[in-house]
C-alpha cells in the first residue's frame, strides 16, 4: 500500500471518531462561533464610554461642563449636578470611573480669595481605559477657556488626581485579575479530569459500586485541589507583590480566605461538566468553552464597563468577575474584609448552584 | 424465567423478571435469580449476553427497567449504602488506581468500605493471596495476573457476604485461574456468596449452578450436568450450542 493509502487510513478512522464523538464535534463548532459572537457583538472597547460625574458649587456652572464634555466621544456624563464632595465619593465607591470636582469661584464678597483648581478624580484601577478619557477632558477645558472674551485668564487650572494607581501602572491592574485567571483555568481543568479519568481508567465503576455518597465523593475528590487552588493563588499573590510591588491597600487576608472558594466553585463546575463528558477530550472542551467567555467577559481581557449591558449581565454570572472585582478592590481600592466578603456571595451563589447540579448530574448508576 | 434455589432462608439476591435496553436494543429479558449464602452460581454465556448487564443491575450499577426484587433486603431499584456494603464487586476492566500503589488502593477500599483495622485487613489478604512482595508495587506497574490477584484481594477486603465477579479469571495464565478458583471455593466453604460471570464453557462446568445467557435469554438454571444430560451432550460446549441452535439462533 502506498504512503497515501497509509496516510488516508489513518485520516478516516480520524475522522470517524471524532464524528462519532457527538459532545467533541459539538464544542469544536460551539467554542469558535462564541468567539465570533463576542467578539462581533460584545468586546469593542473603542466605542465604550467613560462615565462621569460632576460635582460644582452652582448648577448653572455643572451644566456648563457637562455641555462643553458631552461632544466628547468616549465620555458620558451620568451624574450632572451633584454637590461638592460626592464625585469623589462616587469614583470611589465605583459609581463613576471619573469624577469632577469644581471650585468655589471667586465672588463679590470674596474676590481675592485663593483660587484652587478643578479636579479631575480618575479611577485608576482601569488604567487602559481612563488613560483616553482625561486628555479629552483637558482639551475641553482648553477649549473653553481659550473661547472666553479674556484671553489672560486660564481660569482655575486643572489638578489631576488617579486615586489607586498613581503612576498608572497596567501590571498593578492585570496582576490581581491574573490571580483569578490562573486559579480558575487550573481547578475547571483539574475538576473536569478527575472524574474523566477514572471513566477511561474504568475505576468510575468500581467507585459506584461503593458505599459512599454522591455528595462524598465530590467533596473527597475536590478538597485536595482547592488546597492546590489556595496555594497556586497565593504564590501568585505574594509574586505579584514581591516583584511587581503591587500595593496591598486593603485587606489581603480577606482575599486570600476568598480565594479556596472561588477555587472550589471551578472545580465543582469542571467536575458537574465531566459527568456530562464520555471522554478526557470533551470535558476540556467543555472547560474551554466556560472559560473562555468567562475571560472575556469579566474585565480580565477588556474592561468591564466597555462592555454592551446585556454582555454584564452574563458577566456577571461568572466568579471572575467578582474575584476581580474583589482582587482589585484589596490590592488597590484598600477595601476592607467586609466589602472583598460583600464580592464573594456572588462566587458563594455559583457555588452552590453548582454544586446542586453536580450531585443530581453525579449518577449512582452506569445508565 | 429461571429461578435458583428456594428454601426458607431468606435469600441475598431474589430478583424476578429483570429486563434491560439500550437504544431500542433490548439486553435481557425476564432473569430471574435467587442466591442463599454459600452458594456459587455462575453467569454463563458468549460476550455479549447480558452477563454483565445482570451483575450491574444486582450491584446497583444500572437501573432495570423491567423486573423487581431485593438485594440484602433493599429494592434493587433504589440500593441502600449498607447493601453496597455487603457486596464485593470485581469489573472485567481492572478497576484500581495505577499511579497507586499495591498498598493504597487497599487502604483506599478499607476507608470506603469502613474496615475496622486496616492494617490486620491488608495484612490478611497479603497473606491468603500473596500480596507480600507487591505491596509497593504500583498497581500499573503489574502483570495482568498480579494485577488481578490484587484487584481480587481488594473486591473482598470488607468480608462481603456476596461476591459479584465479572470474567475474574479472563486472559489469565493457568496457574492464576487455578488460584483465583481455589480461593472462590474457600470463599463458598466459608458462607461468601458468589456470582461469577464467565464465558469460558471450560470453567463453568465446574460450577455448582449455571444460569445460561444466550442473547439476553436467561435460558436455564441447574447445574452443568443436568444441562448437558438434557441436552444429550457430552460436554457443556455441546450442549451450549445445541441449546442454540434449539432456540434458532
Amino acid at each position: 500500500m502506498s504512503a497515501f493509502g497509509r496516510i488516508f487510513g489513518v485520516a478516516r478512522v480520524e475522522w470517524l471518531r471524532l464524528i462519532r464523538a457527538p459532545m467533541t464535534f459539538t464544542l469544536l463548532l460551539i467554542v469558535p462561533a462564541m468567539q465570533v459572537l463576542l467578539f462581533g457583538y460584545a468586546i469593542r472597547p473603542t466605542s465604550a464610554k467613560v462615565s462621569i460625574a460632576i460635582a460644582a458649587p452652582s448648577q448653572v456652572s455643572a451644566k456648563k461642563v457637562a455641555a462643553a464634555l458631552a461632544n466628547q466621544s468616549g465620555l458620558k456624563v451620568i451624574s450632572g449636578s451633584l454637590k461638592s464632595g460626592q464625585a469623589e465619593s462616587l469614583v470611589r465607591s465605583r459609581g463613576v470611573l471619573i469624577g469632577i470636582e469644581l471650585p468655589e469661584m471667586r465672588s463679590f464678597a470674596n474676590p481675592f480669595a485663593p483660587q484652587k483648581p478643578l479636579r479631575i478624580i480618575v479611577d485608576g484601577t482601569n488604567a487602559t481605559l481612563t488613560a483616553a478619557a482625561v486628555p479629552k477632558i483637558e482639551a475641553a477645558y482648553w477649549r473653553e477657556i481659550v473661547a472666553r472674551a479674556d484671553a489672560s485668564d486660564s481660569g482655575p487650572g486643572l489638578k489631576i488626581e488617579r486615586l489607586y494607581n498613581p503612576d498608572q501602572r497596567a501590571d498593578w491592574t492585570f496582576l490581581p485579575a491574573l490571580i483569578g485567571v490562573t486559579v480558575m483555568i487550573s481547578m475547571i481543568m483539574l475538576g473536569t479530569l478527575s472524574l474523566a479519568r477514572e471513566r477511561e481508567g474504568g475505576t468510575w465503576e468500581a467507585l459506584l459500586a461503593m458505599p459512599i455518597g454522591a455528595a462524598e465523593t465530590l467533596l473527597g475528590k475536590l478538597l485536595p485541589y482547592t488546597v492546590i487552588g489556595l496555594v497556586q493563588g497565593t504564590v501568585v499573590l505574594v509574586v505579584g507583590i514581591s516583584l511587581f510591588d503591587l500595593p496591598t491597600h486593603g485587606s489581603v487576608a480577606a482575599l486570600v480566605l476568598v480565594l479556596p472558594l472561588f477555587a472550589a466553585a471551578h472545580l465543582v463546575l469542571g467536575y458537574a461538566i465531566s459527568t456530562r463528558a464520555a471522554t478526557q477530550v470533551a470535558a476540556l472542551q467543555g472547560a474551554v468553552a466556560f472559560y473562555l467567555p468567562a475571560m472575556l467577559l469579566s474585565g480580565f481581557l477588556y474592561p468591564f464597563e466597555t462592555l454592551p449591558h446585556w454582555a454584564q449581565i452574563i458577566g456577571n454570572f461568572f466568579p471572575l468577575t467578582h474575584f476581580i472585582k474583589a482582587a482589585q478592590g484589596a490590592f488597590l481600592r484598600g477595601d476592607l474584609a467586609a466589602d472583598t466578603f460583600t464580592h464573594a456571595v456572588p462566587i458563594c451563589a455559583f457555588l452552590a448552584g453548582v454544586t446542586g447540579l453536580a450531585i443530581i448530574a453525579h449518577a449512582r448508576r452506569l445508565d | 424465567m429461571a429461578v435458583l434455589h428456594m428454601t426458607m432462608v431468606d435469600p441475598l439476591i431474589a430478583v424476578t423478571g429483570l429486563g434491560k435496553s439500550y437504544a431500542g436494543r433490548s439486553v435481557i429479558q425476564n432473569v430471574g435469580l435467587t442466591v442463599m449464602p454459600g452458594d456459587i452460581v455462575g453467569l454463563v454465556g458468549a460476550n455479549g449476553g447480558g452477563k454483565t448487564t445482570s451483575l450491574r443491575m444486582i450491584a446497583g450499577l444500572l437501573q432495570p427497567d423491567t423486573g423487581e426484587g431485593r438485594v440484602f433486603g433493599a429494592n434493587i431499584r433504589n440500593p441502600k449504602r449498607d447493601c453496597r456494603k455487603q457486596i464485593g464487586y470485581m469489573s472485567q476492566r481492572l478497576a484500581l488506581y495505577p499511579d497507586l500503589s499495591v498498598i493504597d488502593n487497599l487502604r483506599f477500599r478499607c476507608a470506603v468500605y469502613g474496615v475496622a483495622d486496616t492494617g490486620a485487613a491488608i495484612a490478611q489478604m497479603a497473606a491468603d493471596y500473596g500480596l507480600n512482595a507487591v505491596l509497593e508495587t504500583r498497581f500499573g506497574h503489574l502483570s495482568g495476573g498480579w494485577a488481578r490477584r490484587v484487584q481480587f484481594a481488594a473486591s473482598i477486603i470488607h468480608a462481603p457476604p456476596l461476591l459479584l465477579l465479572d470474567e475474574p479469571t479472563a486472559g489469565l495464565d493457568a496457574a492464576t485461574r487455578q488460584d483465583i478458583w481455589h480461593w472462590l471455593d474457600r470463599l463458598a466453604a466459608k458462607g461468601h456468596a458468589i456470582i461469577i460471570a464467565t464465558h469460558d464453557l471450560i470453567e463453568a462446568e465446574r460450577l455448582p449452578s449455571i444460569l445460561l445467557y444466550h442473547q439476553g435469554h436467561a435460558a436455564q438454571a441447574c447445574s452443568p450436568a443436568e444441562f448437558i444430560t438434557s441436552h444429550h451432550a457430552k460436554s457443556l460446549e455441546e450442549a451450549v450450542i445445541s441449546h442454540a441452535a434449539g432456540l434458532g439462533v
